[in-house]
């Protein structure tokens, strides 16, 4: 069948703009991104007045004996994966719960959800920010917390911006997941409410291995996206919390980037960011292979 | 078929005619020589920063920029307000882009030896030189803009900071003004007691302009000048005095480290002016602030007291210059309107609508005179003020959080005064040994 | 499933009180989630000294207009809204059909490196764009694109792609083969299988990849700021949401405001395109 296609370059042609605009502006700049990485590059060389020099692995020498460094990775790895699993299960749970319930508290609960969707992660953040403040706050209110500080605490904090994380990432997940629900037909869960299953035994033997591979994608999207957190850590602990006790890896280049302006060792964390994430990806192609299953 | 192929070739060739342009090797530089141009006439982008109550500064630059263009046929001015926290990304961004950079900037004096190194200021000591009105320039703010013997700027105004106190909470409560530091100390423990409501001095984690006099009047330094460079002295026992005694005003007995070690100076601004401080440090420029705030009419100000009785703990000598742009088509016009900007008249107005303290000598003791709100402050200045290190790695160090951090690292039981201080020294020290 | 008697047995298997119970915690649940928002509108509307007040009420007898105003009475706030559409919408249409062109590609065909670039499209989602920043600079600085929309299209063209071309893939595969076979022997040409067969049949899945695109054009503040450098005619919105963020005391009135404004147009799409967002998450991830 695919011979009827005849011409070996249709592909290629169809691919030709995507090619372009990647290898243009996404590979390029990340070949910069790693060749500045092994430079002495800083403000001085950005702007002209210094040339530029070659420093082998000098930078990532720098940054692999930084205390600190290893302390932000670990932090970034446990509150991507706390965020990412908290995503997941409220996203999934809201998704069956949306299949249980009519008409009215369905669009209820899907507008509000894509309103929180919708809303950019800075205002979410700042909307965050005041509903949690000490002074002018309603939560400390209504929880009497009187002025307790979210933010003077590593903990405290980090679970706030956690909750902003999960609140504007589960609808992504909830509504995919709903849309899977949707699609699974409706004899297969007849059956097993007729066998008498309970609602958990029917989301783990029938449900869940049916939505799996969405469950694969919205876990994949969620390590990606909440792995790189930015704004939510750099509004909500003002860039980092007190002494940099909430920094995560993407601020913390960030902030080595410009304001300290070590643009190569904020390169090299984003070199070694990318990798991990490839690492990731790994598992995910090698978890798809030994399904038998082909990209 | 054909379709397709038109539509990818039509996206295509343009796109590819963008990779190939950029397929040279290395990272972007900026060819950031001075402009050869220098154009007598168009358009002047001028970047001043953006206040806390804007509206009289924009008034008075209006007012410069409409006798500007009527002196100088054909120039057009555009002014454009920057927020002060983005600055360096902004500033750095045109530094790197000539093409859309302004000709004018205003800039924080700390950061002159920075953006010198960086090549981005144009050197006018030889315009400054002939400029009349420049004699009156008081020597400390013509050190900061000076960089190796020549100048880059014309000082705008100058900053300093002092001891704003409740007049009505402190005779209330029947205490005394402050005359030393310990009795400072002691006085904002003893109010805050009586009144927990309200914070005795409010200081803040990220108050570093705040701190410094506390390292300055124990005889401290911030960094030694050593050969031609810098070395921390951030953890010399004087300095760790200072240090010590700044972070003891943190805690529940003052002011709660869960909400004041995060703050910075506005911050504490801001609680005095709503009345939630019974003293604070603050500047002359935050003289406006008070007044719209719930304080008015209720609050003094004296100098900060230094460590024995009748001393003036240094202050930071703040504030802001004018400069040009090395980049700048049209210098000369450039250097006319940077003149006009910080000129003596302007600088008076200023001083009327916004309190910022000229940096005229003369002029000074002329509004000193009329408003004497800024006698404490000119007493300070007096009493002899003190400047942040004047090494390019400076503005790194102060963009880095080193000080806050360790002032953070302390009031939250993290470090103690000596190991906080010993990692900032060494922090300190890296970024005055890249700097060279 | 849509046809309201499956609808009914299923709701029947569902006992009674566990469905009530099911329907008020999801009430309770979107009123949680939707609080936030609800705060954000709220305090857009109350007058300057109720906003920051320490007896935080949850609703406002006094609306005011005030703080809409500030925002819309900034310099070139039309501009703004006009350049974040124009900036927005041509990074969803482009990049719909050129992801539509590259899906197309790897699931209907077979061809060497073709799993090479699937993985080459996934490891591109991965890329940290703030890391990115300081090369992109550059690239847009060297072809004088800094200070134009352009220079906020073109990377946005480029991060919105590899999730949109992800993402149709599903779409694309779930067309029947027979389909294209009868179209060919029907005498029709590739380019309009492509464009009058295949296309439309896609076009749910456009839409649904769209909102993504969409989004992260329309919220950007990372580009908007570094790569407008002074031409405030080719700002976008986000600018006018940053001047609030003052160094003294953020302008929270004024904050709220311009994210109500923001946030709408999204809002609106969303609730728009609602239906077919469900039905397009589907399919997207099936295969």
């Amino acid at each position: 069948m695919r011979s009827v296609h005849g011409a070996r370059w249709t592909p290629w042609l169809y691919l030709a703009p995507a090619l372009v605009l990647l290898g243009g502006l996404l590979v390029y700049p990340i070949y910069q991104l790693g060749l500045i990485s092994f430079l002495e590059y800083t403000q001085a060389q950005v702007s002209g007045g210094e040339p530029t020099t070659f420093q082998g692995l000098a930078n990532y020498q720098h940054l692999f004996s930084d205390s600190q460094f290893w302390q932000v990775l670990l932090a970034t790895v446990l509150f991507a994966a706390a965020c990412v699993v908290s995503t997941l299960l409220v996203g999934c749970a809201l998704a069956v719960l949306l299949t249980r319930v009519r008409a009215v508290p369905r669009l209820a609960l899907m507008l509000a959800a894509l309103g929180a969707w919708a809303t950019p992660a800075i205002t979410g953040s700042t909307v965050w920010m005041f509903l949690f403040d000490p002074d002018f706050g309603p939560v400390n209110k209504t929880l009497g917390l009187g002025d307790f500080s979210w933010t003077y605490g590593r903990y405290s904090a980090f679970a706030l911006v956690l909750l902003e994380v999960v609140w504007c990432s589960f609808p992504f997940v909830m509504v995919t997941v709903y849309a899977g629900i949707r699609a699974i037909p409706g004899e297969v869960l007849e059956a097993a409410s007729l066998d008498g299953a309970s609602q958990w035994r029917t989301w783990r033997s029938v449900m869940a291995p049916m939505l799996r591979p969405i469950l694969v994608v919205v876990t994949i999207q969620s390590i990606i996206w909440d792995f790189k957190v930015f704004t939510q850590i750099y509004v909500m602990t003002n860039g980092g919390g007190i002494a940099g006790q909430n920094l995560v890896l993407n601020v913390y280049a960030y902030q080595k980037a410009f304001a300290g302006s070590e643009y190569s060792l904020g390169s090299a964390i984003g070199v070694v960011m990318l990798v991990i994430l490839l690492a990731v990806t790994l598992v995910y192609l090698r978890l798809m292979r030994r399904e038998g299953r082909e990209l | 078929m054909n379709h397709p192929r038109t539509f990818a070739a039509r996206t295509a060739v343009p796109l590819a005619a963008l990779v190939l342009a950029a397929t040279a090797c290395a990272p972007g530089t900026s060819d950031n020589s001075g402009s050869a141009d220098d154009e007598k006439s168009g358009t002047l982008r001028v970047w001043l920063f953006q206040e806390v109550n804007n509206a009289p500064k924009k008034q008075v630059v209006d007012e410069t920029v409409t006798a500007f263009e009527k002196a100088h046929d054909g120039a057009k001015v555009k002014v454009e307000y920057i927020p002060v926290e983005t600055r360096a990304e902004k500033i750095k961004a045109a530094f790197n882009d000539p093409k859309s950079a302004p000709d004018v900037i205003e800039y924080g004096n700390t950061d002159t030896a920075g953006y010198v190194k960086d090549g981005g200021l144009a050197d006018v000591t030889k315009e400054f030189a002939a400029w009349d009105e420049a004699a009156q320039t008081d020597p400390t703010a013509k050190q900061s803009v000076t960089v190796d013997g020549k100048v880059y700027g014309a000082p705008y105004f100058v900053g300093v900071r002092a001891l704003y106190y409740r007049t009505d909470v402190f005779e209330q409560l029947g205490v005394d003004v402050p005359k030393t530091q310990a009795e400072l100390v002691a006085t904002a423990r003893k109010i805050h007691k009586v009144r927990p409501e309200l914070y005795g001095l409010a200081v803040g984690g990220a108050y570093t302009y705040g701190a410094m006099p506390f390292i300055w009047a124990n005889g401290g330094e911030l960094a030694d000048e050593k050969g031609d460079g810098y070395v921390s002295a951030i953890d010399s026992p004087a300095a760790r005095k200072g240090i010590k005694a700044y972070t003891s005003l943190f805690g529940d007995t003052n002011c709660p480290a869960a909400k004041c070690a995060a703050m910075g100076g506005n911050d504490t601004v801001t609680a005095f002016a709503a009345g939630k401080a019974a003293m604070a440090i603050g500047g002359d420029f935050s003289h406006q602030a008070m007044e719209d705030g719930k304080v008015k009419g209720k609050y003094a100000v004296v100098p900060l007291p230094g460590v024995k009785a009748g001393e003036i703990a240094p202050a930071f000598a703040g504030g802001n210059n004018i400069g040009v742009l090395r980049s700048t088509s049209h210098r000369t016009l450039a250097v006319d309107l940077m003149k006009q900007l910080a000129g003596k008249d302007t600088q008076r107005e200023l001083f009327a609508g916004m309190g910022f303290l000229p940096t005229y000598t003369d002029v000074r003791d002329e509004v000193a005179k009329k408003e004497p709100f800024v006698a404490p402050f000119v007493k300070t200045l007096g009493a002899g003020a003190k400047f942040v290190p004047a090494s390019p790695a400076w503005a790194k160090i102060d963009a880095s959080l080193v000080l806050p951090t360790m002032f953070q690292e302390i009031v939250s039981g993290r470090k103690d005064v000596k190991a906080a201080s010993g990692d900032a020294a060494r922090k300190m020290d890296d970024a005055f040994g890249a700097a060279g | 499933m849509t046809l309201p008697g499956i609808r009914a047995a299923r709701g029947l298997r569902v006992r009674r009180p566990w469905r009530l119970a099911a329907e008020a915690s999801a009430l309770l649940i979107a009123l949680v989630v939707a609080f936030p928002l609800y705060w954000m509108v709220l305090s857009a509307f109350k007058p300057a000294g109720e906003i920051e007040s320490t007896e935080p009420r949850p609703w406002t007898l006094a609306p005011s207009l005030d703080s809409f105003r500030r925002v819309f009475q900034q310099q070139e706030f039309g501009r703004y809204f006009l350049n974040s559409l124009i900036v927005a919408g041509t990074v969803v249409v482009v990049s719909a059909l050129v992801a539509f062109l590259a899906a197309t590609a790897v699931t209907r065909f077979r061809f060497r490196f073709r799993t090479t670039l699937l993985i080459m499209f996934l490891v591109a989602q991965m890329v940290p764009v703030e890391a990115l920043t300081i090369p992109l600079f550059f690239l847009m600085r060297d072809f004088g694109q800094l200070n134009t929309l352009g220079s906020l299209i073109l990377p946005h063209l480029a991060f919105s792609l590899p999730f949109a071309v992800w993402m149709l893939r599903g779409f694309v595969k779930a067309v029947p083969e027979a389909l294209e076979e009868a179209a060919y022997i029907d005498g029709a040409s590739r380019a309009r299988f492509l464009w009058q067969i295949l296309f439309p049949l896609v076009f749910p899945g456009l839409v649904a990849t769209s909102v993504f695109s969409f989004i992260s054009t329309w919220n950007d503040f990372l580009f908007a700021k570094s790569f407008i450098i002074s031409d405030t005619s080719q700002s976008t919105l986000p600018m006018a949401l940053l001047v609030f963020f003052k160094p003294d005391e953020n302008d929270w009135g004024g904050i709220m405001a311009a994210s109500t404004v923001m946030t709408l147009p999204v809002l609106v799409f969303f609730v728009l395109v609602q239906r077919r967002l469900v039905s397009g998450l589907g399919g997207a991830v099936k295969d």
